[in-house]
């Protein structure tokens, strides 16, 4: 578990810095970036992209280039609805091989960058960070593939020196639905009040937690969680300020941040998404204590119900915990857990729709154990083929 | 020890554990704007959640904040006021 808080830290402390883009070439004059795949995903998804990214550029079995932008959730899903193009010389995102850089960190090192080759290049994989239906109501093309994936909770979040340590659903409903005149002291400064544009994940997840319609959010709009996150850490009124973060975002800068404790419509008590402020279990999120949370939605395209690229279905695959083959050459829920997204098979809670009701849920394969030893410690029974009760999965006996 | 006493030892102890599974607020409570110093008595906590109301209310051992904010815009009756336009 301190490995993962300081995994986490560190990944915080760079994820979001921008990448390396002195010298960018066209991404298919870059030696040695074969099997490309281009992904344009939620900046919540930064950590997970440059890990996975890694691991995939080393994946003996398949080794596959993951070359990644980052936008709002509902522009990505318009971009693979429509077939929208990355624009030719726009500066995109990549990770280099242990062979071309083996001290290369997924934690603490920047991305490196190349340019969309002449012609644009429509991503591969598009990614939402909460339910598309939040972002349209239109019924999907038949040429686009959905998966969902890990779980992605949301924060409030307040800097360091805040005395604050939770806000309940009434709380902020006045902060942001009328910002001053709500009078939800110490948050009557909408100078101080950090939010997203309407297509950001982290604004529409909170918006429809909070029934404050997005476009209706009283606060500074900013683009970028990287830009969210320097507004609370610069604040010179720590006492009134506030932001929302994706939680794996927070999780890197807990340094500087804190959560608050949310405490939802009809919740008799508020809670962090983690058991305790200090740790990074989410379980809270996997039990519904804390409900601001949405899956991430993977879509590729495909034809005739065949993948067009078949190293694109074979990443979103994998993010989705489904079984791949060739099998990859390393842990995917490790990677996931590092970045501090809680895989669908440790959830014991689901929903329909953004900010939905919850009903408990049981994964047709739990990991459970797996994550919990991943995060914090499992009480489960270790195996290696058997167990007296479940399934030995992982080298645990999880429930089934 | 009197069967009268047992029972009030073992009624004593199974509140105990009950308090303990609805989660405490894990010993000091942390100072907050709008948090209630003693805490409101615990409400009850299911035991086995079914419904959203339950799930979000069960049992649990994680740290909690109890809070009543003061909000001057509340309804007398804990609605919500509409949005401004």
């Amino acid at each position: 578990m301190r490995r993962l808080a300081l995994s986490l830290t560190a990944a915080g402390a760079l994820a979001l810095a921008a990448p390396r883009a002195a010298h960018a070439v066209p991404c298919d004059q870059v030696p040695g970036l074969s099997n490309p795949v281009y992904l344009q995903v939620g900046d919540t998804q930064l950590s997970l992209m440059k890990r996975l990214g890694r691991a995939m550029r080393d994946n003996a079995a398949r080794p596959v280039s993951m070359i990644f932008t980052t936008s709002g959730s509902c522009t990505n899903i318009r971009a693979i609805y429509d077939r929208t193009p990355i624009a030719a010389g726009t500066n995109v995102q990549y990770v280099p091989s242990i062979a071309e850089n083996p001290t290369w960190d997924p934690a603490t090192s920047p991305t490196l960058t190349c340019q969309v080759p002449t012609g644009g290049k429509v991503p591969d994989v598009a990614n939402s960070a909460l339910f598309g239906s939040a972002c349209t109501t239109e019924t999907p093309p038949a040429t686009v593939h959905h998966a969902r994936g890990p779980v992605q909770a949301y924060v409030m979040a307040v800097p360091k020196a805040s005395s604050q340590t939770a806000i309940t659903f009434e709380e902020a409903y006045f902060v942001f639905g009328f910002g001053m005149a709500g009078m939800a002291a110490p948050w009557v400064d909408e100078s101080q009040l950090f939010i997203r544009t309407v297509t950001k994940s982290t604004l529409l997840a909170w918006a429809a937690n909070i029934s404050v319609p997005a476009d209706k959010w009283k606060g500074i709009r900013r683009d970028g969680s990287s830009m969210v996150v320097a507004d609370l850490e610069s604040s010179t009124s720590p006492e009134k300020a506030l932001g929302i973060l994706g939680a794996e975002v927070y999780d890197g800068r807990r340094s500087t941040l804190k959560s608050l404790a949310f405490q939802a419509r009809g919740q008799w008590a508020a809670y962090w998404p983690d058991s305790t402020p200090t740790s990074f279990d989410k379980k809270n999120v996997r039990d519904g204590h804390y409900t601001v949370w949405s899956p991430t939605i993977w879509m590729d395209s495909e034809a005739g119900g065949a993948p067009v690229n078949a190293d694109a279905r074979y990443i979103v695959d994998l993010i989705a915990g489904r079984t791949v083959a060739p099998a990859p050459s390393f842990e995917v829920i490790a990677v996931i857990a590092a970045v501090g997204l809680t895989p669908d098979c440790a959830m014991g809670v689901t929903r329909g729709f953004e900010g939905g009701p919850l009903s408990r849920y049981t994964p047709p394969e739990s990991c459970t154990c797996k994550y919990e030893s991943l995060v914090d410690t499992s009480s489960c029974a270790t195996c290696t083929t058997t167990c007296a009760a479940g399934v030995c999965r992982n080298g645990f006996c999880e429930v089934r | 020890m009197p069967t009268t006493r047992k029972m009030r030892a073992l009624l004593f102890g199974l509140a105990l554990a009950s308090a303990a599974a609805c989660g405490g607020d894990g010993g000091a409570r942390p100072h907050d704007a709008g948090v209630d110093a003693g805490g409101p008595p615990d409400a009850p906590c299911s035991e086995n959640p079914q419904t959203h109301a339950e799930i979000i209310n069960a049992c649990t051992t994680a740290q909690k904040i109890i809070k009543k904010p003061t909000l001057p815009l509340l309804n007398q009756d804990g609605s919500l006021p509409p949005l401004p336009p």
